[in-house]
């Protein structure tokens, strides 16, 4: 599904390169679940910021879907990202000013969706997650597992190939993490999206096929499970 | 998808209060000002525009006298309209205007009207120009030499709903007309402004009887001339042309210069196409866009300030995949249903406020939703507005890189900060130079006031004595017991602006091809005295009988011919010609705008008709009545009508007054709009500073010590304001008061009061916010990071 080759990626700090990812090559077929793991400041964020095209890499070659990412203009490349790709962050940047229906609408609204496909489409998702009854309220108004809930409807409304996801479980206490684990696992198995996440548990690692350990923009070690 | 941009447009209105009532007052202020002026401004341009062939219409106009009295005439010789008309193709109709003061009073029955709207024309005025024929006919107007057409409202005075046509209306109880057409009342953005309109026929029988003949006269230049020309005509071969036929006719007038002043630009343009209005409406309309500007700069500024708090959200909705040109649309509609807000609650603005822009500019404009040109002017500017005040927070917006706005990283963004800096200097560069101007016109006026004009005016009132004149002496003797009534005298026209001149004149010494204008008054043997006129050489009238062959000349007279030793000297104007016995310190008879002009003084007593009383200030109304039961006593039913001097000396100025007036408000409102605008910054400043200064507090920092911290950032861009606003408002200042021939000098302390004023406005505002952010509990505030 995607492939970075040699990729690197530095920011100029003073006169010398500081290497956030340092020639990292990474296959990534359709159907996995990966998890990447890592100490704080190893890059695990923006390996994932360049596999989501929102960050662009300094160096190496991206492949996509058969697209080749790092030689497309940028409205080619958000094309792509719109059609593939759904994110969740870890603190869930929902937006305040819209409702929970509203912020899962909105991905759809920026893609064209006919009001009634939306309407079909967002209830649809409402019920999966079981926030029906929620659907009015505000982010604000919401606990923190419940807007990441809103979070990854939000990233799923528009039916991603790849789901990439930030720490999604960081604000939550371990049982609501655990519940966001079980609808990754779910949605990975009868889904078929390919997940790919960052997270500092080993236990919500392990819900994952493959584990990537990072460690100073490199890739320290990587298995299958 | 627009109504989700707009759902989430009000959504952010209704969230941010505080900015959305900044914004929406600002707004509504400018708009509603600005369309205001936009109004004036649009209606001093659509004057005489309403005829069908406005653009090919000239007024006729002429260069006349030599040296320092060459000037403009805007009236011409009665035959050189018809001579144009009869030799040169080009010439496709000709209207010739007179005024006409032949009569006095007008009556119908028992309705007496005096009235000095009344007009000789040819019958080409109901076709040459626009004027909508209500009944007759716009090709015969006049049956004959007696005929009259009168306006609308005329009719109604004189015969209520009858019939107006046939009826006779008999002017000074000896000479009928007959009303043989009714034509619409003049539209109030037309020059031309009269009630009853009579065939120049008559006129010029009239002048016959008394031997002049006007169908060849080049002396008299007193008839507006209207040209109709064939489209395409060249104005410069015509007034050639216009020349050699008039000197063919009158071959002394070598220095006769003809101009031809368009008809859509006589209200705002002399014929030489100098300033006669036109410099008022550039600047009203400067006024009107720098309004505008700084309500969109208060828009500008707060949106893009706030733009920082806001990039969560727009960062979001690009990674959710919103497209640049999406998030530049719903910038763009959350401005514009902004706007559109303030453009209603400005729209009911201006219902209300028009009556009263109507009193402050002298104007009758109609706020009438139905006019095409009312519309223009609101969408032009609504929409120019909005052009200006979104793009520039669209593109910022839109273009914020999503994975920087989520790590918080843009709000340091200098070129953004600096950007918004300029903005408020620019606002306030524009409220201090309307400060200043308000200042100055303000200074020039009162200085205008205080000035001595030469002459005692005050407690005085003057009117026309009519038939009472023939019983001066007595009715003189007779004032004079009255209590309050503390001198009389007359003249033959009213002191304040002497209208009467004359270019034939002649005098010992004149050099041959000299030619000379003077005003011309003729004056009792009392005048002088009346008034506390002062001679700088000679004396004055006696009242001896020899005194018809005596002349008296002012200062100004005597310097502009160079006349030296002038007492017993000869000299001619017009028909008047004497011995000069005297010579007149100069005093005001007109605007302060010109410089004194030359004026010889005659002692006609049967020109005496205008009749000067002083009183007190408490005794004025009996002064005034028994004036009055003397007047009806000698002209029966004709209506009694004076003025103070004082009243008609203010109605010289009645221009500069207004606007002055309105510039005080016009710079009240653009520095209003403009504390509002940082009224939005400092709040917003406090906010981001929060953080700040709830640790400085804690370490010790007092209120005073936050609030000058805050509002020096803000006092420094006013200073900046002021060292740019300063030479700038000094050269466009001093421009006007060029037009003035008396005028102050525009003082140091003018700006300083105009920058302390704004300094002090600016500081009040500020201040306000941070004092509140200062005294805010830290604990709070920092709690809430
Ligand atoms: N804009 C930037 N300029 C300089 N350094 C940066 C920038 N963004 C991130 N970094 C650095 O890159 C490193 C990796 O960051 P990140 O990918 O967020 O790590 P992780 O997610 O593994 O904690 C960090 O040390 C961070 O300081
Ligand atoms: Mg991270």
């Amino acid at each position: 599904m995607l492939s970075l080759q040699h990729i690197s990626k530095f920011y100029q700090v003073g006169g010398t390169r500081n290497f956030v990812i340092n020639d990292i090559s990474l296959e990534v077929e359709a159907g996995e679940f990966i998890s990447i793991m890592g100490p704080s400041g190893s890059g695990k964020s923006t390996l994932l910021n360049i596999i989501g095209m929102l960050d662009e890499p300094s160096s190496g070659y991206h492949y996509f879907a058969g697209e080749t990412v790092h030689q497309l203009k940028d409205k080619q490349r958000s094309a792509l990202y719109k059609k593939y790709i759904g994110f969740v962050f870890q603190a869930y940047h929902l937006i305040d000013e819209l409702t929970v229906y509203e912020n899962i609408e909105t991905p759809l609204i920026y893609q064209d969706f006919k009001s009634t496909e939306r309407k079909a489409m967002v209830a649809d998702m409402l019920d999966r997650f079981q926030i029906v009854g929620k659907k009015d309220l505000f982010p604000a108004q919401l606990s923190g597992g419940q807007q990441q809930l809103v979070g990854i409807a939000r990233a799923l409304i528009a039916g991603p190939k790849l789901l990439l996801a930030d720490e999604p479980t960081g604000n939550l206490n371990s049982k609501q993490g655990e519940e966001i684990m079980q609808l990754f696992k779910k949605l990975n198995k009868e889904d078929g999206v390919t997940i790919i996440q960052v997270t500092h548990s080993e236990k919500n690692a392990e819900y994952g096929s493959r584990i990537i350990n990072l460690l100073d923009g490199r890739i320290e070690s990587s298995k299958q499970l | 998808m627009i109504r989700n941009y707009i759902k989430t447009a009000w959504r952010n209105l209704i969230k941010n209060k505080f900015y959305s009532i900044i914004n929406i007052v600002g707004l509504t202020a400018g708009l509603a000002i600005g369309i205001l002026i936009l109004f004036w401004v649009q209606d001093e341009f659509s004057f005489d525009g309403f005829h069908k062939d406005a653009k090919n219409i000239y007024r006729l106009e002429l260069w006349g006298g030599t040296g320092a009295s060459r000037q403009i005439w805007q009236a011409t010789v009665y035959p050189i309209g018809v001579l144009a008309k009869q030799q040169l193709p080009e010439v496709e109709d000709v209207v010739r205007i007179g005024y006409n003061g032949d009569f006095a009073s007008y009556r119908y029955h028992d309705k007496i009207f005096a009235n000095d709207r009344v007009a000789y024309a040819d019958p080409s005025f109901f076709s040459v120009f626009s004027f909508p024929i209500i009944s007759g006919n716009a090709n015969k107007p006049f049956n004959d030499d007696n005929s009259v057409v009168i306006t609308k409202s005329t009719a109604q005075k004189y015969f209520g709903n009858d019939n107006p046509i046939g009826k006779v209306i008999i002017a000074d109880n000896k000479q009928n007309f007959t009303v043989s057409g009714v034509v619409a009342d003049f539209p109030e953005n037309s020059s031309m402004q009269y009630d009853m309109i009579m065939p120049m026929s008559f006129n010029i029988k009239h002048m016959l009887a008394q031997k002049i003949d006007l169908s060849d006269n080049f002396d008299e230049y007193d008839c507006f001339t209207y040209l109709k020309l064939k489209p395409g005509t060249s104005l410069k071969a015509l007034s050639a042309k216009l020349f050699n036929i008039h000197i063919k006719h009158h071959s002394a007038d070598t220095d006769v210069a003809y101009l031809l002043l368009p008809l859509t630009k006589m209200h705002l343009y002399n014929a030489d196409l100098t300033d006669r209005g036109i410099t008022t409406v550039r600047v009203f309309l400067i006024v009107a866009i720098l309004i505008l500007i700084i309500a969109c700069i208060n828009y500008v500024n707060l949106s893009t300030a706030r733009s920082m708090l806001r990039s969560k959200e727009i960062s979001m909705r690009k990674i959710i995949g919103a497209a640049k040109s999406q998030l530049f649309m719903q910038f763009i509609v959350e401005t514009a249903l902004l706007f559109l807000l303030s453009a209603v609650f400005a729209l009911v603005l201006i219902h209300f406020l028009m009556p009263v822009f109507n009193q402050l500019s002298g104007k009758q404009l109609i706020f009438d939703i139905t006019d095409y040109h009312v519309w223009m002017v609101i969408v032009l500017t609504i929409s120019g507005t909005l052009l200006a005040s979104s793009i520039y927070p669209a593109i910022l917006l839109s273009s914020f890189e999503p994975l920087k706005a989520l790590k918080g990283k843009i709000s340091s963004n200098i070129g953004d900060v600096m950007f918004r800096k300029i903005l408020v200097v620019t606002q306030f560069v524009f409220s201090i130079m309307l400060i200043v101007g308000t200042i100055v016109i303000t200074s020039q006026l009162s200085y205008i006031r205080s000035r001595q004009l030469g002459y005692d005016k005050s407690h005085t009132f003057s009117f026309p004595m009519r038939d009472m004149g023939n019983h001066y002496d007595a009715v003189r003797a007779e004032l004079l017991k009255q209590p309050g009534v503390l001198d009389v005298t007359r003249s033959n026209q009213n002191i304040i602006q002497m209208n009467g001149i004359s270019g034939e004149t002649d005098w010992d010494g004149k050099a041959p091809g000299q030619t000379f204008i003077v005003h011309l008054m003729t004056i009792d043997k009392d005048f002088l005295s009346f008034f506390k006129m002062k001679m700088a050489a000679g004396k004055g009238f006696t009242g001896a009988v020899n005194d018809t062959s005596h002349l008296i000349l002012n200062e100004a007279a005597v310097n502009q011919i160079g006349l030296k030793d002038p007492i017993g000297k000869r000299f001619q104007a017009w028909h008047i010609k004497g011995t000069i016995i005297g010579v007149m310190k100069d005093f005001h008879f007109a605007s302060m705008r010109e410089k004194i002009s030359p004026a010889v003084f005659y002692y006609y007593p049967s020109y005496l008709g205008n009749m000067y009383i002083r009183t007190t200030g408490r005794d004025a109304p009996k002064a005034i009545q028994a004036a009055q039961t003397l007047f009806k006593q000698y002209n029966g039913e004709f209506p009694f009508s004076y003025t103070f001097l004082d009243e008609k000396f203010n109605d010289l100025y009645k221009g500069e007054q207004q606007e002055g007036t309105l510039f005080n408000y016009f710079a009240t409102i653009a520095i209003g709009i403009s504390c509002l605008g940082l009224l939005g910054l400092a709040a917003y400043t406090a906010q981001v500073r929060t953080r700040e200064i709830g640790i400085r507090k804690v370490l010790g920092a007092g209120v005073s010590n936050v609030t000058i911290m805050l509002s020096y950032d803000f006092v420094k861009l006013v200073l900046i304001a002021i060292i740019i606003a300063t030479p700038i408002a000094w050269y466009a200042m001093s421009k006007w008061l060029q037009d003035f021939a008396y005028r102050i000098n525009i003082e140091w302390w003018m700006f300083l009061v105009a920058g302390l004023l704004a300094i002090v406005i600016a500081f009040i505002t500020i201040s306000f916010q941070a004092i509140k952010a200062a005294i805010a509990n830290p604990i709070k505030s920092l709690r809430s990071e």
